[in-house]
């Protein structure tokens, strides 16, 4: 399905006869692009350029040819939902768009900025309504979530990844370009969230007016936030409001000017001026800062288009434009990119000094790596071809670039015949908190208990999920390593706070070691490997990282269980100061009512008295389930491991025991009952039953997994086992 | 012509008799062919070259039936047919070694009939002196005058179709006899002086306790038969039976009390001198049923009458299951117009039979003939494949005396591929451990055989 935007070059001065031109350039809006749903997949403009080269005197004319803007004939003002007075002016915008083709956009008409929420404070909500009250994206083509195109950031309602959106938006008759780059709201990905806002010079505090409290802001000290925002704060679930927070100060760190936005106010239950009071109040305690001046805050319902308008009038308005320095030598910040099969690596950059045209000849500053711009454009929110991109815009580039690591995020982009003397800053590594092994497994071989769990997959969903049953002494090593190594290069490159190494284990082969921001991140991780690269993957039980101080002085940190020094060797374990990865703040937050004193001073380690819980199951050692606790937990987690084990693996044909054991010391035992008989009682020559009895077993034997023989005498321990690590602390604890 | 509107005919008697006999169909799912009760009255197995099997069943209609009920004459006369149109594939081969009359209830055909089809047959294949013929009878279908005619025409074993020793279990499995049948049915065996008789017990009935099946047991053992087999209630899912229950849910004992139940079976008649011969045959000695044990080595057999299977030159063949189908394949097969199609045994397939079969027999798998077979690698494969049920008492090997090889034989020997496939003579499921879970154990085998 085409849609329907069209392309037209703008030329300046405009051409007086309105009607002359649109016919003149008939025959470049007949190219309908083929919009996809996804802006990863390329739109071809091969199109676009062949019929700029066939109306010469066009081109003579154009003096900036990245004028592309973008209309939908057809949406008409009746298009755009509710609110009359915004549709009205949006209408009328696009329609002197059309007619007047657009004069450019000079710096200080540019406005770049993101939205910070909690999550279902209806950030994507208000994102979308910006899209389609400004006519960036015409009404039918408007779906929920617009800029969330990955299908998990749909499921889920969430956005993982950051996407930029540039919008057109008419201030006073003059004509403005919003960059509106989205951000993630969980924590996890927080690290998202500073390349987003480095980009931008405003913020939108988005607030759910009917949601109470936000009180939890308050005992947070700004100390901690550095920590929360780019470190992750692997222990949070969701719906935690300090991630926000962090994300606020985040931004005011960054000289972001912040516009406090009260969502939902719709809602019966919506209580602005008490929620602006919260926002604004400056309390006694110590570690309150957030104090915004919330004088100004626009009162907004983005499902209703209430307040649309206003929110556009402030981000004019309010928000600084970018420096106008396209005068300084090219500097072009890399907030993004992924790996374009066709294309090579694409890159998406906020332009800080300078300008980059089409065909420039470009250095990525860190890796000295230099390319010729193939394709330079913007993101409305698909990708536009333009010509040439200003200090103050986003867009994005492509040039081919073979090797993720040429072009990695935080880089800089300079020109390279006048290079910038300094790089920008870029970013704080991002330094993953939960570690976990993955490995590959073939799934030819298990499409039968992929099938067998799919249901349960559903059932599960935002917990984890059993990808599929192993064998642990199964050895499942399959050539698959490969790809997953070139699965995870290429999504770190979109991924920035994705670290892995190579890892082998006795019982699943050839795997990585990864680690994550948090726990969402890395089931998002482990999905997306598993979806855009066609995988089945084993998730060893999660972990953080210890340190451990040896008898000999050493300090060795240490994110595998398995890897941990012997008992002889250690003197002390350090553990990153609140327990793992449990639901800690969903109890912090119901235990206290909201006003949990957040003592954490979350930085630095402390030493506790941490013991290493092995698990034997059938009398032999599983190493991925073996797992670090407290010395006083070990037996309730113990014993309540062994039992959930029990009900995850099955029956053999042998009773099975399952223990945990500290060193040698057995502290929780469970047995697995053996199944009682499986037999069928008649087998003779009469009516085929020879036949149907062999067709049965072969049944079984499907049923069984072909490799079943591989496990023999050993025991099955589906994925869902080592998952159960995890849960179970929770539930401990 | 005749025989078609025969079939109709037969049909709507069918059909009037119904419901009833319906349910019974359905109940007898158990029976291992309930399914192909639907339609038909009479069965009809031959095995042959060594075996020969005769198979009939009339479920409700045994009141009905007299000598001369012309649904039984009619399909005798079709069966002979079949036999006299069936193509013996071999120039010489030798008589026949054993003739099972089955499925359902031979005993209702009239003797004068099973002496045409014993004629048939032996002019046809040619019989040995020693024949085993064997009949499956049940209670209240039969009198001492009738089985003596029966014994006369050569009849020389005899499979009681007991079921059970209570009232109320032989009812709620359907069967149409009743507990008196039971006792007058052993009574007439034994004063018929038939030596060679064996008697047959269903276990995990619905509502069954172990007292009763001890019961069963007991008195099953003082009526001293030669040869007892014991077949555990299988619930086959398109059955009226599967559809009212759940295999291991009550009223159905649970898998823990069924295998209670095997296990006493085998320990009680192991106690009474009876040898545990297969998963579900027990014997005296040298009472084994020789026909089944054609079966369980593999051996090539001919088989007569609807529904039935054959296995000859390695390709087993089933005939049509209803009497319409049935028909029309003899008319076909006097034609010559069937084609029993003798493609390449499948070698897989093949040692996938054997295994099977084998491993469900005391005897074992008797590995030098199948490594001769199918090759070394497999064998040796096999071996390992259970060593870890060697440990847990499921599998034994034995060597080539039968003499049990211990664990620390076995690791030492499992070192060596060579010496492994030299030593080990047979590898057998153990009793009643290894029978237990003899599915679960030969789809391992199966595993390997077939990655």
């Amino acid at each position: 399905m085409a849609t329907n935007l069209k392309l037209f070059l703008s030329s300046k001065p405009p051409p007086h006869d309105n009607y002359h031109h649109c016919t003149r350039t008939t025959n470049l809006s007949r190219h309908l692009l083929p919009f996809p749903v996804s802006n990863r997949t390329f739109c071809s403009l091969h199109s676009f350029r062949s019929s700029k080269n066939n109306s010469n005197d066009y081109s003579r004319s154009r003096r900036r040819s990245y004028r592309v803007c973008n209309k939908a004939a057809d949406v008409q003002s009746k298009d755009v939902s509710d609110a009359a007075e915004v549709t009205v002016l949006a209408g009328r915008d696009r329609l002197l768009k059309i007619l007047r083709l657009e004069v450019q956009v000079p710096t200080e008409n540019i406005r770049n900025f993101s939205i910070i929420a909690h999550i279902d404070h209806g950030k994507s909500t208000l994102a979308d309504k910006l899209l389609q009250v400004t006519g960036t994206v015409p009404s039918r083509e408007m779906k929920e979530q617009f800029l969330d195109n990955m299908d998990l950031e749909r499921e889920r309602g969430i956005t993982i990844k950051l996407q930029a959106a540039r919008m057109r938006f008419m201030h006073e008759d003059r004509p403005y370009c919003l960059n509106l780059i989205d951000t993630p709201g969980h924590v996890d990905f927080s690290y998202e969230v500073s390349r987003s806002l480095a980009a931008c010079e405003g913020a939108l505090l988005v607030v759910d007016a009917s949601q109470a409290s936000l009180s939890i802001f308050y005992r947070v000290g700004p100390f901690s936030l550095n920590y929360l925002c780019y470190y992750g704060l692997p222990w949070f679930q969701d719906g935690v409001e300090a991630q926000t927070l962090a994300n606020v100060y985040l931004a005011l760190e960054n000289n972001l000017e912040v516009i406090p936005v009260l969502n939902k106010i719709d809602l019966p239950g919506a209580e602005p001026n008490r929620v602006v009071q919260e926002i604004e109040e400056v309390s006694s305690q110590e570690a309150i800062v957030i104090g915004l001046d919330c004088s100004n805050a626009i009162y907004c319902s983005a499902k209703e288009g209430i307040g649309i308008k206003e929110i556009l009038n402030a981000i004019v308005q309010r928000i600084p434009p970018p420096l106008n320095s396209a005068g300084r030598p090219l500097r072009a910040l890399i907030f993004d990119s992924y790996y374009d099969a066709y294309r090579g690596v694409i890159v998406y950059f906020r332009v800080i000094d300078g300008t980059v045209k089409k065909g420039d000849r470009i250095l990525f500053m860190a890796s000295g790596k230099d390319y010729f711009a193939d394709e330079i454009g913007v993101l409305s929110p698909n990708q536009l071809q333009v010509d040439e991109l200003y200090a103050g815009e986003v867009g994005y580039i492509s040039a081919s670039i073979r090797s993720v690591a040429d072009a990695r995020v935080g880089d800089t982009i300079t020109h390279y015949s006048r290079k910038a003397e300094q790089s920008l800053p870029g970013y704080k590594e991002a330094t993953p908190m939960v570690f976990c092994g993955l490995f590959p497994i073939d799934a030819d071989q298990y499409s039968y208990f992929l099938s067998y769990y799919l249901p349960q997959k559903l059932h599960c969903y935002g917990t984890f999920l059993p990808s599929s049953v192993i064998s642990l002494i199964g050895i499942i090593r399959c050539n698959r390593f490969p790809d997953l190594r070139d699965a995870l290069d290429k999504l770190q490159l979109n991924d920035a706070a994705l670290k892995f190494e190579p890892e082998t284990s006795s019982a699943m082969g050839f795997g990585f070691r990864c680690g994550f921001l948090g726990l969402l991140h890395m089931e998002i991780v482990q999905e997306r490997l598993e979806r855009e690269y066609n995988l089945s993957l084993i998730t060893t039980a999660p972990s953080v990282v210890y340190r451990v101080n040896c008898t000999n002085g050493e300090t060795v940190e240490c994110s595998n269980p398995s890897l941990l020094p012997e008992p002889g060797k250690r003197r002390s374990v350090e553990e990153p100061i609140v327990k793992m990865v449990g639901d800690f703040f969903d109890q912090l937050k119901s235990r206290s009512k909201g006003y949990a004193s957040m003592e954490y001073s979350f930085i630095g380690y402390k030493e506790s008295d941490l013991i290493k819980l092995d698990v034997l199951i059938n009398s032999e050692g599983v190493e991925p389930l073996s797992t670090i606790v407290h010395r006083d937990k070990a037996y309730s987690v113990g014993r309540a491991l062994t039992q959930k084990l029990k009900e995850l693996i099955p029956r053999q044909m042998f009773k099975v025991p399952i223990q945990a054991c500290i060193g040698t010391k057995v502290i929780a035992s469970e047995s697995l009952s053996a199944i009682r008989k499986d037999v069928l009682a008649k087998c003779y020559g009469k009516c085929g039953d020879i036949s149907r009895k062999k067709k049965l077993l072969k049944k079984q034997v499907i049923a069984a997994g072909k490799k079943r023989m591989k496990a023999i005498g050993k025991v099955d321990v589906p994925q869902e086992a080592f998952m159960a690590v995890l849960k179970l602390e929770k539930e401990v604890l | 012509m005749t025989c078609e509107c025969a079939g109709i005919e037969r049909k709507k008697a069918d059909c009037e008799r119904v419901e009833g006999a319906n349910n019974l169909i359905n109940v007898f799912g158990f029976f291992d062919r309930g399914d192909d009760f639907a339609d038909c009255i009479e069965y009809f197995t031959i095995s042959a070259l060594f075996s020969f099997v005769f198979l009939l069943c009339f479920f409700a209609a045994v009141h009905e039936t007299s000598e001369d009920d012309p649904r039984i004459s009619n399909y005798i006369q079709i069966l002979i047919r079949e036999i006299e149109a069936t193509q013996t594939h071999f120039d010489q081969h030798p008589p026949l070694q054993t003739i099972f009359f089955g499925g359902g209830t031979p005993s209702l055909v009239p003797p004068r009939l099973v002496a045409k089809v014993l004629e048939t047959l032996r002019s046809k294949f040619g019989l040995c002196l020693d024949a085993e013929i064997s009949m499956e009878m049940d209670p209240g279908t039969f009198d001492a005058k009738k089985l003596k005619e029966l014994m006369g025409l050569g009849v020389n074993r005899v499979s009681l179709g007991v079921q059970a020793f209570q009232e109320e279990l032989l009812k709620a499995c359907g069967r149409a006899h009743g507990l008196e049948e039971v006792h007058e049915a052993i009574e007439i065996v034994g004063s018929c002086g038939v030596e060679n008789w064996s008697m047959d017990l269903i276990s995990s009935l619905p509502n069954q306790t172990q007292e009763m099946w001890e019961e069963s047991l007991r008195l099953t053992i003082e009526a001293k038969p030669t040869h007892v087999s014991v077949y555990d209630l299988q619930i086959e899912k398109d059955t009226k039976f599967g559809s009212l229950y759940t295999p291991g849910e009550f009223p159905l004992p649970s898998d823990t009390q069924s295998a209670k139940f095997y296990r006493m079976a085998s320990r009680k008649l192991a106690e009474a001198n009876y040898n545990h011969y297969e998963v579900s045959s027990y014997s005296k000695n040298g009472f084994e049923c020789k026909h089944n044990y054609t079966y369980w080595i593999n051996k090539p057999f001919y088989a007569f009458g609807l529904g039935s299977a054959s296995y000859i030159n390695g390709t087993r063949y089933s005939r049509p299951k209803k009497l319409k189908d049935y028909t029309t394949y003899v008319q076909n097969l006097e034609g010559g117009l069937v084609d029993i199609q003798e493609d390449d045994v499948d070698e897989g397939e093949m040692a996938m039979d054997i295994v099977m079969l084998s491993l469900r027999t005391s005897k074992g798998l008797e590995l030098k003939s199948f490594r001769e077979d199918f090759g070394s690698a497999v064998a040796v494969e096999l071996c390992k494949v259970y060593e870890p049920y060697m440990k847990s008492g499921h599998v034994a090997f034995l060597d080539y005396r039968r003499r049990e090889i211990t664990e620390d034989e076995f690791s030492s020997l499992v070192l060596d591929d060579e010496k492994l496939e030299n030593e080990i003579g047979f590898i057998r499921l153990s009793d009643p451990d290894g029978f237990l879970l003899s599915n679960e154990l030969i789809s391992l085998a199966f595993g390997v055989m077939d990655p």
